[in-house]
């Protein structure tokens, strides 16, 4: 997706941005601070699941907007996966023109509720910002007000449901209610198609359901957008197993013209160590699929899972830190993070990172599980950690551990949480032969058009990609939709 | 006709020719070549985690995408890879088994104690009947203690052993100031089996263009003498098995490595050079002369040898050196 600079540049000259920066020495507005989000106290909502961060108020996102110097050369919307245009959006929202905003937002992102929650802007958009990259200041609160312009339409009642294109009567299959997989049914929808959004598990929304928990992202957000599409003609069919319950023939065979696989990566992997198959041992993915979608944590449930008082996750990512904060919240006296190379080398989002920290998470960086000890009964007690350190930076630039021999300790556990990354759902490429997969089970894919190696079969996210951010997820939906569109257009034609 | 079993690490084998751990044994039709030829047993080819390693940083290097965007998905793919290496070995192992009847020995080379112990329980999973460690430590750095190489070896050794039930044998370099004494401790820590010696790589240099180059990559017939003295001297101190490899290019060679008190013997180079064929002319060669000697079990050979040796090692080492100048005219 290649900016296009003179539509920026012609943008910027309206009437109403001009008057706006001229309202402001940019003096005044590089002398403001950086907002802070409200949060909930660490304290109380480390027991609770109440969102942490609370958005910002009206006159907190006025003031943020204001900070942003409206750029000749918007470098932060580089820095944007799919290119939002930043500074329209944030101008907007200082115009106090929030609704407007919103759909600026819309225009490239489906889910800017959600991305602004869930997007690791400090390496994307603000990591670009020119306070950033010119001033060293802290950038524009970017993440904050996208979010803050999303929920003001949510909550504004006055959510637009795009306008829709003549129904042509073509059905299209969508498996998996993912990011990209309701990116891509809403995008379809506008050009007419009829979709159908198959979900193996009871409820939609894919990973945002079940694997970011609520206090990060409340699921009610998701359902509003999930409502929108329910809105635009999209229909859900929930606790279906596609390639089990039925396959894509039998699909072809009710009439189903194209296929959009968004089947993510749900696949759990593990160390393959001495002990991880004891009881108490289990993946981030089934662990915070069972609180957050399966009610696990209510005492009442039928499934419940282990309420650990020493609980060890393993791994530094988004989902290791959902899944140590989530134990807390589940009454865990002592919650730690295993994490073998440092702080600075960890995917976590750096917010994630504080909040854990701010709730009591344990960091013990620099170890890695070797071993894990059980009881008479086959139940964890204890699992033995290696200290490592941090070699020679790898062409990468990243440092990688290299373990310090004879440096082994044990630790009293009585609950661990792998979650040293995921792989990508087998069952499609499964259950289709002819279907090219890497070597690593992605599903290959033309680059330009997201279309498998079966000409009808499109597919995007986490199972081409094995795993990456929401946005990119979403952003392939709407890539793969305009490239199924022209697909089925010639084909139909 | 004589008989040719015998045990090694406990392992019953139809003969003592091991195919050693190398590209050969990597792949299960060349396995099933080498035990259509009569191999005794093979050491399955080494899992190097470094290899592992390597491969990991290769992946970061290419696969990580914009911004970092996919840093957890990769984060731990080192993981991943080791993963689908044991799998691959297990399928390996599985398939060797269902097609022929020999026992299959894996071998593994780590960088840290508890990899070492984890890749050994999952191939004791895999189904492997033994394992080889192949502890691949070139002492070049000049700063490292040699105490610390000696406990480095031990604590693998002991950490291995106590999370697998299968034998463990250890393939030893000869570079130790005491081998004798190494070999002692590696067996009172519960080793079952010791291999003289592990080939390091051989670098060599190009006097034209002057530059390092790769030496040779096999051994030479000469090298048995190595293995051949060790295994002379310490057959009769140890109680577990020994096993030569290097330089092992005939069947007198061969024959040699018995009648110095080898269980086993491990045969690559001279099989890379002729075959898997081979290892029946090395076989032959070894029933012929059995046949010749009046032998007719290796017990016998092993019996015969030890009848050789004089009491006094040293002084026979020595006695050897004295003679060979004492006799040698210019």
């Amino acid at each position: 997706m290649a900016t296009n600079i003179e539509k920026l540049k012609q943008e910027r000259e309206a009437a109403w941005r001009e008057e706006l920066r001229k309202s402001k020495k940019n003096k005044e507005r590089t002398d403001i601070p950086r907002v802070y989000m409200p949060e909930a106290p660490a304290l109380e909502r480390a027991r609770s699941y109440v969102e942490v961060n609370s958005g910002l108020a009206v006159e907190q996102a006025v003031m943020e907007a204001s900070r942003c110097l409206d750029c000749p050369n918007p470098t932060c919307i580089t820095g944007c996966p799919v290119e939002i245009n930043i500074p329209k959006f944030i101008k907007n929202i200082e115009r106090r023109e929030f609704l407007q905003a919103a759909k600026v937002l819309k225009e490239t992102s489906t889910l800017p509720a959600v991305c602004g929650r869930v997007c690791p802007q400090e390496k994307q958009c603000e990591a670009n910002c020119f306070y950033q990259v010119k001033l060293q200041k802290d950038p524009v609160a970017i993440g904050y007000l996208e979010r803050f312009a999303a929920d003001y339409e949510q909550q504004s009642g006055q959510i637009s449901i795009p306008e829709l294109a003549p129904g042509n009567g073509i059905n299209v299959a969508v498996i998996g209610s993912g990011p990209a997989g309701l990116a891509f049914a809403g995008d379809m929808a506008k050009f007419g198609y009829n979709i159908t959004v198959f979900e193996a598990l009871h409820e939609i929304g894919g990973v945002l359901k079940y694997g970011i928990p609520e206090f990060r992202l409340p699921n009610q957000i998701v359902d509003v957008e999930i409502d929108s599409l329910q809105k635009m003609g999209v229909q859900f069919e929930t606790n279906f197993i596609v390639g089990k319950t039925a396959s894509i023939d039998d699909l072809r065979e009710e009439g189903f013209k194209g296929f959009f696989v968004s089947s993510g990566a749900g696949l759990p992997r593990f160390m393959n160590i001495p002990g991880e198959n004891l009881v108490g041992i289990l993946s981030s993915n089934e662990y915070l699929t069972r609180v957050n979608l399966m009610g696990a944590a209510h005492k009442s449930t039928d499934t419940p899972v282990a309420r650990g008082k020493r609980v060890a996750v393993i791994g530094g990512g988004n989902t290791a830190m959902d899944s140590v904060r989530t134990a807390l919240r589940l009454g865990a006296e002592k919650a730690m993070i295993i994490y073998r190379r440092s702080l600075e080398e960890m995917p976590a989002r750096v917010e994630e990172v504080k909040h854990a920290m701010e709730e009591g998470v344990e960091f013990l960086t620099l170890c890695n599980p070797i071993e894990y000890l059980g009881d008479a009964n086959g139940r964890v007690k204890q699992m033995r950690v290696q200290k490592m350190v941090l070699g020679e930076p790898d062409s990468s630039g990243r440092r990688s551990p290299v373990p310090l021999e004879d440096s082994e300790y044990l630790i009293d556990v009585d609950t661990v949480v792998v979650s040293v990354g995921v792989s990508p759902n087998p069952l499609i490429p499964q259950s289709l032969p002819n279907l090219k997969v890497s070597r690593w089970g992605t599903l290959e894919v033309n680059p330009d058009t997201l279309q498998t190696s079966i000409p009808d079969l499109f597919a995007g996210g986490d199972i081409v990609r094995g795993g990456a951010t929401v946005i990119l997820a979403m952003g392939d939906g709407r890539k793969a939709a305009a490239s199924m569109h022209q697909y089925l257009s010639d084909h139909n034609a | 006709m004589a008989d040719l079993s015998t045990k090694y690490l406990g392992l019953q084998l139809k003969n003592p020719l091991i195919v050693g751990s190398s590209g050969l044994t990597g792949s299960v039709d060349s396995i099933v070549k080498l035990a259509a030829n009569g191999a005794g047993a093979v050491v399955l080819k080494s899992i190097f985690e470094e290899e592992i390693q390597m491969e990991f940083k290769e992946t970061l290097k290419k696969e990580v995408g914009f911004q970092e965007n996919n840093l957890e998905f990769f984060d731990y793919f080192d993981y991943q890879i080791k993963n689908d290496v044991l799998r691959k070995t297990a399928e390996l192992i599985s398939q060797v088994k269902e097609q022929t009847q020999i026992p299959v020995i894996a071998s593994i080379n780590c960088r840290s104690v508890g990899e070492w112990f984890a890749y050994a329980n999952k191939l004791q999973e895999a189904g492997a009947d033994a394992l080889e460690l192949n502890i691949h430590k070139l002492p070049a750095d000049v700063n490292e203690d040699p105490e610390k190489i000696k406990t480095d070896y031990l604590r693998i050794v002991e950490k291995v052993i106590e999370h697998v039930s299968i034998p463990v044998s250890v393939k030893l370099s000869p570079y130790f100031t005491n081998l004798g004494n190494i070999a002692k401790r590696l067996e009172k820590a519960g080793a079952k089996g010791l291999v003289f010696f592990n080939r390091f790589y051989n670098p060599d240099i190009d006097i034209e263009n002057i530059r390092v180059t790769s030496g040779s990559v096999y051994s030479n017939p000469g090298d048995y003498v190595l293995p051949l003295r060790w295994i002379s001297l310490l057959s009769a101190e140890l109680k577990c098995d020994l096993a030569g490899s290097t330089g092992i290019h005939s069947p007198e060679n061969f024959i040699k490595m018995l009648l110095a008190g080898a269980s086993g013997v491990q045969v690559v180079s001279a099989l890379y050079k002729n075959g898997p064929g081979y290892v029946r002319d090395m076989l032959f060669g070894l029933e012929k002369w059995m046949e010749k000697k009046g032998l007719s079990t290796i017990a016998d050979i092993r019996y015969l040898g030890k009848q050789a040796m004089p009491a006094n090692k040293e002084l026979f080492e020595r006695v050897q050196f004295m003679r060979y100048f004492g006799e040698h005219k210019a």
